[in-house]
């Protein structure tokens, strides 16, 4: 048997070349060692890799020499037959095989070498990054997109798509996406509405009307009529005015809009109170620009800031209340007799008699009569049967033993009690030595039928300026009738100003009350502005105790004032411009 | 001395001139001018900081009082001056600037913008858009520094590990390597060649970019082949050694040039490597710019 080797290479530029040689035998060795029939310089290929041995009938045996195997017609084998007649493929490493019978006695063996390809041939490109990254320019189009679709498109398209544009719409009429527009959280009031951008921000591109304020605000008061502001605040400055005329012309609403003073999205916690310059922009020197105001001007409460005014009832008996300077000199009247001195000292008789009572046990104290509201905001009026009658007792007889008492706060049942006090039998209140004649147990005596003159002189007594009610009231005649003046007790003081009795906790009462050294009910107890000053001092003060902005004391908004639109634009002078927001307790 | 030497007629003849020119070409783009856009973008930012100190913005400083928009304005407006150097640089000189002079202002402006943007911010930052647009600026600038920085100190470096030799001629050398180690390799056993042939198959351009980055001197399919053959067979005197030795001499080249390229693409890979951050975040921080200034006015 003859093998006629065909082997054909290739050059480089692709024209082949073909040559043939013969090998006789009956086997045909194939492998990578140079002892081999036919010797493949490739790695692949074992260093004896198969034999190819001739059959009967024609058939060639092709066997491995090893465990390695061979391709044969696309098929992993170690060991094959076929008849090269009918054609055959055998793959060895890179090589290709094809088989096929040239004549009676020759086998044509047909050589072939794929090309192999181990990279770095046209790899001088392979040095730039580019080849190991995706291009930039993809990069950027997606980080486009992506960003212009979540933060722009979605928000954008779900505003204008929405069905129902009612403020505070939920689900699939809200917003979407939009949380990611907000500047930072809002404060703690409109916290609910965080999810609700669309509730302030009614329409696209027009910034946030008062409207839309007051659309929940409603009780919110105007603090002056605007043309007062105006005037109030003079003319602007030429930086300020450059800024409102561009703010006017992105459509802002002006220096009044509540947006001005109210900035948003500023962080959780409170909204910030305006500042002391804000308040101070009209109310420095105001009185030069608003000629008939009636309010001092203010700019700094440690530097410029009228004396305190109290409304007090200047006139016994009278509900009428006067407004006044607390400069020391002022005196109210509210219808009681009652030295702070004498009971608050701490040896005298009623320091004594408060001792030995078991609800005081020592010399009394403020608290004992003052009690404070519920918010410890202010103070209750003090009543006479928790606090006097104690000591003042109104006892006027004893039956059995029941003290019978005066009702305390109606002069009629008084006067009646102690007019029928002798038509009954009583026993005297004070056991005292009898004298003779004068009294007997069990003896008869008569009736007096006539006009109880010794009562009527009991009650006028009593009404009297030292009888039992004139001890601590007013005595006065009305409609030809004694009585006492009515008393008028009052828990706040201040119109314009609130003060906070439960922020001052810590302070002694006499610190600021003058209490233990007057002598007179009169006596006007509110510290003025000096006091104060102690520890407040205006808000940019650092070396105060409390550098006290103005939003301390004072609202901004009176919360029972009439809005604009709802008063007749030539009202009188308002005789206050703003009032507390926050009347708490009770009056 | 050498002023000296040059006499007053080669100033005439336009020599200095060129001279001149010449070295200002090849001086560095952020000196230029004596560094005039540093002065430039040093003043900008120290002025921003300075009224931002001065100016008095109720309750605290915000991006929404007129001094935050004020500052974001020219913030936004050097933004997108900044990002027309991606167009200024394929159009050769359309205008009076030099792209050189250009690059200087793109620089030390670009930097002027920590100061601007941050300041715009008021420092209020959270989880939202106009955060987002903040952000991305910083990263485009934190890359545009550290492209900076590698263009100032690896291009020595290229050049070091090049050793006169071109990229061509260091592909070309690992295929003639390649080539003969394939005919050395052919007495070797079948598990050396193994080792040979996934030697011979591996690509070493074909890696990402990590990879790339970590660069040479790394267990690979060379190493591995020459750690085989060189440990495995040190002491064993058989026939086949005399092509051992060849196939051990060649895989060290094999490594050394390797290593070579590595060093090159992991320096190349340096320098390129901010551009993909710089120029896709610039334009996501263009699109995340549009949605902050839309949405602000949208929701006024």
């Amino acid at each position: 048997m003859t093998f006629l080797i065909r082997t054909v290479d290739r050059t480089a530029t692709g024209r082949e070349i073909v040559r043939d040689r013969t090998a006789t035998g009956d086997t045909l060795t194939i492998g990578r060692a140079t002892t081999n029939d036919i010797v493949l310089p490739d790695l692949a290929v074992e260093q004896h890799h198969a034999t190819v041995s001739v059959a009967e009938r024609g058939r060639l045996h092709v066997k491995s020499g090893s465990d390695r195997t061979f391709l044969h017609d696309g098929r992993s084998l170690t060991e094959t037959w076929f008849d090269p007649a009918n054609g055959a493929e055998l793959g060895f490493g890179s090589f290709e095989f094809d088989f096929s019978r040239a004549d009676e006695d020759t086998i044509l063996v047909t050589i072939t070498q794929a090309e192999k390809e181990y990279g770095n041939r046209d790899a001088v490109r392979g040095f730039d990054l580019a080849s190991a990254l995706p291009g930039k320019r993809a990069l950027a189009w997606i980080g486009l997109a992506a960003i212009l679709l979540a933060f722009l498109a979605i928000p954008v398209w779900s505003n204008l798509a929405r069905a129902d544009r009612q403020a505070g719409a939920d689900g699939p009429d809200q917003v979407a996406m939009d949380s990611s527009w907000s500047t930072g959280r809002l404060s703690e009031a409109h916290h609910a509405l965080e999810q609700n951008c669309e509730a302030c921000h009614v329409q696209p591109f027009v910034p946030v009307r008062d409207d839309t304020c007051l659309s929940c605000h409603k009780d919110i008061g105007d603090h002056a009529r605007s043309d007062r502001l105006l005037a109030a605040r003079g003319p602007m400055s030429a930086g300020d005015a450059v800024l409102w005329s561009v703010a006017d012309a992105f459509g802002k609403q002006g220096p009044t809009a509540c947006t001005t003073c109210h900035t948003e999205h500023e962080g959780s916690g409170r909204m910030l109170p305006a500042r002391q310059q804000f308040c101070a922009d009209c109310h420095d020197g105001m009185d030069a620009r608003l000629a008939d105001t009636r309010l001092a001007n203010a700019h700094d409460f440690g530097k410029d800031h009228p004396q305190l005014r109290a409304q007090i009832h200047q006139t016994a008996g009278s509900a009428r209340l006067t407004r006044v300077v607390i400069d020391g000199k002022a005196r109210e009247d509210n219808g009681l007799r009652f030295p702070h001195d004498r009971h608050l000292s701490a040896t005298n008789g009623v320091a004594r008699m408060a001792g030995n009572l078991a609800q005081y046990g020592k010399p009394l104290e403020c608290a004992d009569c003052h009690r404070p509201t519920a918010d410890r905001y202010g103070f209750l009026p003090v009543m006479m049967e928790d606090a006097c009658e104690s000591c003042h007792s109104l006892v006027y007889d004893k039956v059995g033993s029941t003290f019978r008492t005066l009702r305390h706060g109606d002069v009629a049942q008084m006067r009646a009690d102690l007019v029928a006090m002798d038509r009954a039998p009583r026993s005297p209140i004070v056991e005292a030595r009898r004298r003779p004649g004068e009294f007997g147990r069990g003896a008869t005596y008569y009736q007096d039928f006539g006009r109880p003159t010794r009562s009527y002189i009991g009650t006028a007594n009593a009404l009297s300026k030292d009888g039992v009610c004139g001890e601590c009231h007013l005595p006065t005649v009305k409609d030809g009738q004694q009585t006492v003046m009515p008393v008028f007790q009052r828990s706040g003081y201040f119109l314009n100003a609130r003060f906070d009795h439960a922020a001052h906790g810590q302070e002694k009462c006499t610190g600021c009350h003058k209490a233990t050294a007057s002598r007179s009910a009169r006596d006007l107890l509110l510290p003025g502005l000096a006091s104060c000053r102690e520890c407040h001092q205006g808000e940019t003060a650092a070396k105060a105790d409390v550098p006290s902005g103005c939003a301390m004391c004072h609202s901004y908004h009176p919360p029972n004032f009439r809005r604009e639109e709802d008063e007749d634009g030539n009202a009188a002078v308002p005789d206050r411009i703003a009032r507390t927001t926050r009347r708490r307790g009770v009056e | 001395m050498m002023a000296s030497l040059v006499s007053r007629d080669d100033e005439d003849t336009g020599f200095f001139a060129a001279e001149r020119r010449r070295s200002a070409e090849h001086g560095s783009f952020l000196a230029h001018r004596r560094f005039y856009w540093a002065k430039v973008s040093g003043g900008l930012a120290l002025f921003a900081l300075l009224t931002y100190l001065l100016v008095d913005v109720e309750p605290r400083h915000n991006g929404g009082s007129w001094y935050g928009y004020t500052l974001g304005t020219i913030g936004l407006g050097l933004i997108v001056w900044l990002a027309w150097l991606g167009i200024r640089k394929r159009r050769p000189t359309p205008g009076s600037w030099s792209l050189k002079g250009w690059t200087s202002a793109h620089v030390w402006l670009g930097l002027s913008l920590v100061v601007i943007g941050t300041l715009h911010t008021g420092f209020q930052l959270g989880w939202n858009v106009h955060t987002l647009a903040w952000a991305l600026m910083m990263l485009v600038i934190v890359t545009g520094v550290y492209g900076v920085t590698v263009y100032a100190t690896l291009p020595a470096r290229l050049s070091q590990n090049r050793r006169e030799m071109t990229r061509e001629q260091m592909v070309e050398s690992l295929g003639m390597i390649d080539r003969q180690l394939e005919a050395a390799a052919q007495p070797l056993s079948r598990e050396d060649t193994d080792h040979v042939i996934a030697a011979l198959e591996q690509d070493v351009f074909s890696t990402g970019v990590l990879d790339r980055l970590r660069g040479p001197d790394r267990d690979d399919a060379t190493r591995r082949a020459l750690a085989r053959i060189s440990t495995g067979r040190a002491y064993d005197h058989d026939e086949d050694d005399i092509a051992q030795q060849k196939v051990r001499a060649l895989l060290g080249r094999r490594a050394g040039q390797i290593d070579q390229i590595r060093r090159q693409m992991r320096t190349k890979a340096m320098l390129e490597i901010w551009l993909y951050f710089h120029v896709p975040l610039t334009i996501a921080l263009l699109a995340a710019l549009t949605a902050h200034v839309v949405s602000v006015f949208y929701y006024w």
